[in-house]
């Protein structure tokens, strides 16, 4: 399949994949959430609460399409899909086994780092088009947030490409090697971290701050349109895990065939929990401190990975 | 300090302020003239009182009774100032220049018993809508809206 | 609502009747099953609510619910609090802000019928029903966070008489509580019984 048809086909699989990361994130979320605050998660609705989350969906595509009045309504409608597009195609470039990645292009890595920015420029639309203060405030450190933590996420992939001496994921995927974990353990802690600020996560939720801007730029959404975001900020975790435990952890490498699938599975699984802990356990950062931390320490440390990798190659 | 020490102090600082000055229940009251409550507030507060938590009137019939609480953070000790504001077209000097904490306070006396605060910068009510008619904690505020509690024997 | 309006009416004088009664099935256990509530607190119910929605000893989470402070985002809104005369306005607002299908609790006495504030008093509102439709009161000074999550699970059994076909109510027969029995019994509708 190619063209036009394999790009439709793969992109409508992508939102299938992100639609099912979705359900299964948010219960996941709510059980171990509820395990940290030593309570039990959803219970009641189906076994061990594993229906809550359809019951949330089918309650939310039943919700009244509330359009505020005073918003700007082309851009208001537009501007979830704008945030959830770039996520869903970012989950194209993954390698999900040996010899399948969806889109085995040779900027794959660079590919990965660069779409999903585009979601920004979204986030910045849904919270202008609210025509609301905290809306667009909401917005403004959306983008602010955003376009910082690019720079030590692209650093520290950059190790990774620089070691494998390719972008095209496949081959990044053959080039790995079990040293390659202590090599980059430096640029995995960045990674890590600033995937957690991409997909705005807790400790760096400014954008949403719940007890502070009550939802931040989604604040005038309803519904099933609110529901995009929230499926976007889940694919995002899940494309952002999967990336990590591909790229850094070796993914399928480990064991041969469908056994080399299932580890890499699990070591989402515990990349996606360790995000869970960490949004559960820490309070927000303040502004500042969130831009403190991408340009005066995250971005230098990237930079040190960068030598450490640089020194290593010539030896290679 | 304790009240005797500090009426001691109020008398050595301001003698003229001296026979004003009581002491009732273990606790000390200046009572002055609404004329001269700007100038005996500004007083205490060179005297060491830098701190005013509360102000608020108690309607006694034929006048109002305006009551400050005044508190010193170094000297750890607080007293009360009052003064007496005559009923009808009741005013007084707003305090705040000295207290900016006397900003709102005096908006919440003015909303509930209708004393007006000359050089107030911003007097309007404060607790109930702005379109309410009258002054609830007078005495003689009638309301068809309140229903009152039966006496049960 | 406006979809799943026109579709219910339309399914309600067609043939329709089965289907109508499957489908409220299946969205009223949607609904019902994932309460999001807004918590409008105001005074001290406001402290039992936030110990009964999201933490840890009266944990509402197992139940679906979830308190979500945005009211674009929330299903139920809970009163719980003292309504002043000046906050009325306010909460008008946020109640119309809520999309449609909504319901409110009125949580603590003071927003039952104005509670002790009844007698004596010029500015409280005496009960939330002056202003909103409320669908379960919760009496109590404050209530305990028990109680709380009793009216959500009584919540849950009035949504699900609910139906989208505006003139279908599914009836249900409810007996109450007898002397050692801790819950009312409810039997459902026969097929056709329109309330």
């Amino acid at each position: 399949m190619s063209g036009f048809v394999g790009g439709l086909v793969w992109g409508l699989a992508g939102g299938m994949l992100i639609a099912l990361a979705t359900v299964f994130g948010v219960w996941w979320e709510r059980k171990v959430a509820g395990r940290i605050h030593m309570r039990i998660g959803p219970q009641t609705t189906g076994p061990a609460g594993l229906l809550q989350v359809p019951a949330d969906t089918l309650k939310m595509i039943l919700k009244e399409d509330i359009t505020p009045a005073q918003v700007d309504v082309r851009v208001f409608r537009l501007a979830p899909h704008i945030v959830f597009v770039p996520v869903a195609m970012s989950l194209t470039v993954i390698p999900f086994a040996s010899g399948f990645a969806p889109l085995n292009t040779s900027i794959g890595m660079l590919f990965f780092l660069a779409v999903p920015s585009l979601s920004v420029i979204g986030m910045l639309l849904a919270g202008w088009s609210s025509r609301n203060t905290y809306a667009t405030i909401g917005g403004l450190r959306a983008a602010a947030q955003m376009i910082s933590y690019e720079l030590p996420r692209t650093l520290s992939v950059l190790s990774v490409v620089v070691l494998a001496g390719s972008m095209r994921p496949l081959e990044v995927m053959e080039a790995w090697r079990p040293w390659w974990i202590l090599a980059n353990a430096i640029g995995f802690l960045v990674y890590f971290i600033s995937s957690i600020a991409e997909v705005n996560s807790i400790p760096f939720d400014l954008p949403q701050a719940e007890s502070e801007l009550v939802a931040g730029y989604f604040a005038d959404y309803s519904g099933i349109r609110w529901g995009i975001f929230m499926m976007t900020e889940y694919g995002a975790v899940v494309a952002a895990s999967l990336f990590g435990a591909a790229v850094f952890l070796g993914g399928w490498r480990w064991l041969p065939g469908a056994f080399g699938v299932v580890l890499f599975i699990a070591l989402t699984l515990l990349l996606i929990t360790a995000i869970i802990f960490v949004k559960w356990t820490f309070p927000r950062m303040r502004s500042d401190q969130l831009m403190t931390t991408a340009w005066k320490i995250l971005t230098p440390m990237a930079l040190v990975q960068l030598v450490i990798v640089g020194v290593i190659v010539p030896w290679m | 300090m304790n009240i005797d020490e500090l009426r001691d102090h109020l008398c050595g600082q301001y003698p003229d302020l001296c026979p004003l000055f009581s002491i009732e229940f273990g606790d000390g009251t200046l009572q002055v003239e609404c004329r001269g409550l700007y100038d005996a507030a500004a007083d205490l507060k060179s005297l060491g009182f830098d701190m005013l938590g509360m102000v608020t009137a108690v309607d006694r019939g034929e006048h109002f009774e305006m009551v400050y609480r005044l508190t010193s953070r170094e000297m750890s000790v607080g007293m009360f100032l009052k003064c007496l504001v005559p009923r009808d077209k009741p005013h007084t000097r707003s305090l705040y220049d000295l207290w900016p904490a006397a900003l709102w306070q005096e908006r919440e006396v003015y909303d509930l018993f209708g004393i007006e605060f000359d050089g107030h910068p911003d007097l309007r009510r404060i607790m109930l809508p702005e379109d309410w008619v009258g002054h609830p904690l007078r005495k003689d505020y009638q309301d068809e809206r309140i229903i009152k509690r039966p006496d049960y024997i | 609502m406006a979809i799943v309006d026109r579709v219910g009416s339309a399914l309600e004088h067609g043939p329709g009747r089965v289907v109508l009664s499957s489908l409220d099935a299946l969205f009223d256990w949607a609904r019902s099953h994932s309460q999001w509530v807004m918590p409008m607190g105001t005074a001290c119910c406001a402290m039992e609510m936030i110990a009964s929605f999201p933490f840890t000893k009266f944990d509402s989470d197992r139940h679906g619910v979830i308190p979500q402070a945005d009211p674009r985002h929330a299903d139920v809104m809970v009163v719980a609090g003292t309504i002043t005369r000046k906050m009325q306005p306010a909460v008008i607002r946020l109640y119309e802000q809520m999309p449609d299908p909504k319901w409110v609790i009125a949580m603590g006495n003071c927003t039952v019928s104005g509670g002790i504030f009844y007698y004596d008093t010029y500015s409280v509102v005496r009960g939330v029903d002056e202003f909103l439709p409320v669908d379960v009161y919760i009496a109590g000074c404050p209530p305990r966070p028990e109680a709380v999550q009793d009216a959500l699970m009584q919540l849950r059994e009035k949504i699900r008489q609910e139906s989208i076909g505006p003139n279908t109510r599914h009836v249900r027969k409810l007996t109450l509580p007898g002397p050692g029995e801790s819950r009312a019994s409810v039997e459902p509708s026969e097929p056709g019984e329109v309330g």
